[in-house]
């Protein structure tokens, strides 16, 4: 159904309460179609991807960052520019592995889960998994093959949310992204 | 999963984009879930009455709008304000009857389709955006106004401009806007 967006003259922004509840029931309606919560993870991890296939391009286009010279900068794109823009949220950016190649976002407010808590018979549910097929993505189209996990989550008594963002290679090919 | 809205501090004004292709995938599971066009808007239209009876809370807290003395002015309240926050457009009210009692908002520009050029193929039925319908009606019934929400027209079916049509159900008792109505 889609195709490249096509800039109005209409308000760029809105408050973030409709897409919180919206969202909301994109996974309920999950819920009810899968049985089970790792299928509805895979389900949301899947659809991200898409989504982050066709928003990398509103978002190289609206920030004018430049291309990155490496993870670390990608890193900071990705907390201060693009989760600024798209949830109004800038994670910090923590646990550095040795070699540079993984870090955290670690998330105090995730306005996805503003009207949240998880049923009991949903404790494996990783609620906001769209965003980790959302960053998986958009980085895909840019070159890089990364994986994109929640490893902590306020959903499940966490302290904290956090995203664990780990490089796994450069993608040479300029193959177009299939969709999933 | 859902709890009585509370007021977080930090008030998140953020693109659509993200938003819109969310909506998108929302629509996309639901026509893979009914074959029939009617069912994916009824369902569509459900799940917006579900939003549209938590969204107004937030709308009364952040809005600060007064009480409304006709149904044209909520209207134009739903258009200029409610609208302008949540999808950052203003529609044009128009009132189609001498009662007073039906409106429609007419959406020159209407967002959530902005990265849909078409309806699927065999999906000529579909109310693409009839979450709004919902969320509308949704909204006004916890302000205690029962009202029908539908679309008239939409561009996505060829129309020349997207129309939803509003309609109250009820004759207006000024005394009775916002206050349980008697049975």
């Amino acid at each position: 159904m889609s195709r490249q967006s096509n800039r109005g003259t209409e308000s760029k922004k809105m408050s973030s309460e409709l897409f919180t509840l919206t969202y909301g029931a994109l996974v309920t309606q999950l819920c009810k179609d899968y049985e089970n919560d790792e299928d509805v993870n895979k389900q949301l991890d899947k659809m991200g991807y898409n989504i982050g296939v066709r928003l990398i391009e509103d978002f190289l286009a609206r920030s004018n960052v430049g291309r990155c010279h490496d993870f670390r900068e990608t890193a900071d794109v990705i907390a201060k520019v693009a989760f600024k823009m798209y949830l109004g949220i800038t994670p910090s950016i923590t646990n550095w592995s040795p070699a540079g190649d993984e870090f955290s976002l670690i998330l105090e407010n995730n306005p996805l889960v503003d009207f949240v808590e998880l049923p009991d018979n949903h404790s494996s549910l990783i609620y906001s998994n769209l965003l980790c097929g959302v960053l998986r993505g958009a980085l895909e189209m840019v070159q890089m093959a990364v994986e994109a996990k929640f490893v902590q989550d306020t959903l499940k008594g966490d302290s904290v949310t956090e995203i664990r963002m780990r490089f796994i290679r450069r993608i040479e090919d300029n193959l177009p992204a299939g969709e999933e | 999963m859902s709890r009585p809205a509370h007021r977080k501090p930090g008030y998140h004004k953020t693109n659509k984009d993200l938003f819109v292709l969310t909506y998108g995938a929302l629509v996309a599971q639901l026509c893979k879930d009914y074959e029939k066009d009617e069912d994916v808007n009824k369902y569509l239209d459900e799940m917006g009455y579900g939003v549209g009876t938590r969204l107004v809370e937030d709308f009364l807290a952040r809005s600060c709008v007064r009480r409304c003395h006709s149904y044209s002015e909520i209207v134009n309240i739903i258009a200029q304000v409610a609208f302008k926050m949540y999808l950052g457009i203003t529609p044009n009210v128009t009132c189609n009857n001498s009662s007073r009692n039906e409106f429609s908002l007419i959406l020159d520009k209407n967002p959530l389709v902005e990265f849909v050029e078409e309806l699927p193929t065999g999906r000529s039925s579909l109310c693409y955006c009839n979450l709004l319908c919902g969320i509308i009606r949704g909204a006004l019934e916890m302000v205690h106004l029962a009202a029908d929400v539908t679309f008239l027209q939409d561009r996505l079916k060829g129309d020349s401009v997207t129309e939803i049509g509003i309609k109250f159900l009820k004759k207006l008792d000024k005394k009775n806007i916002g206050r349980k109505n008697e049975k």
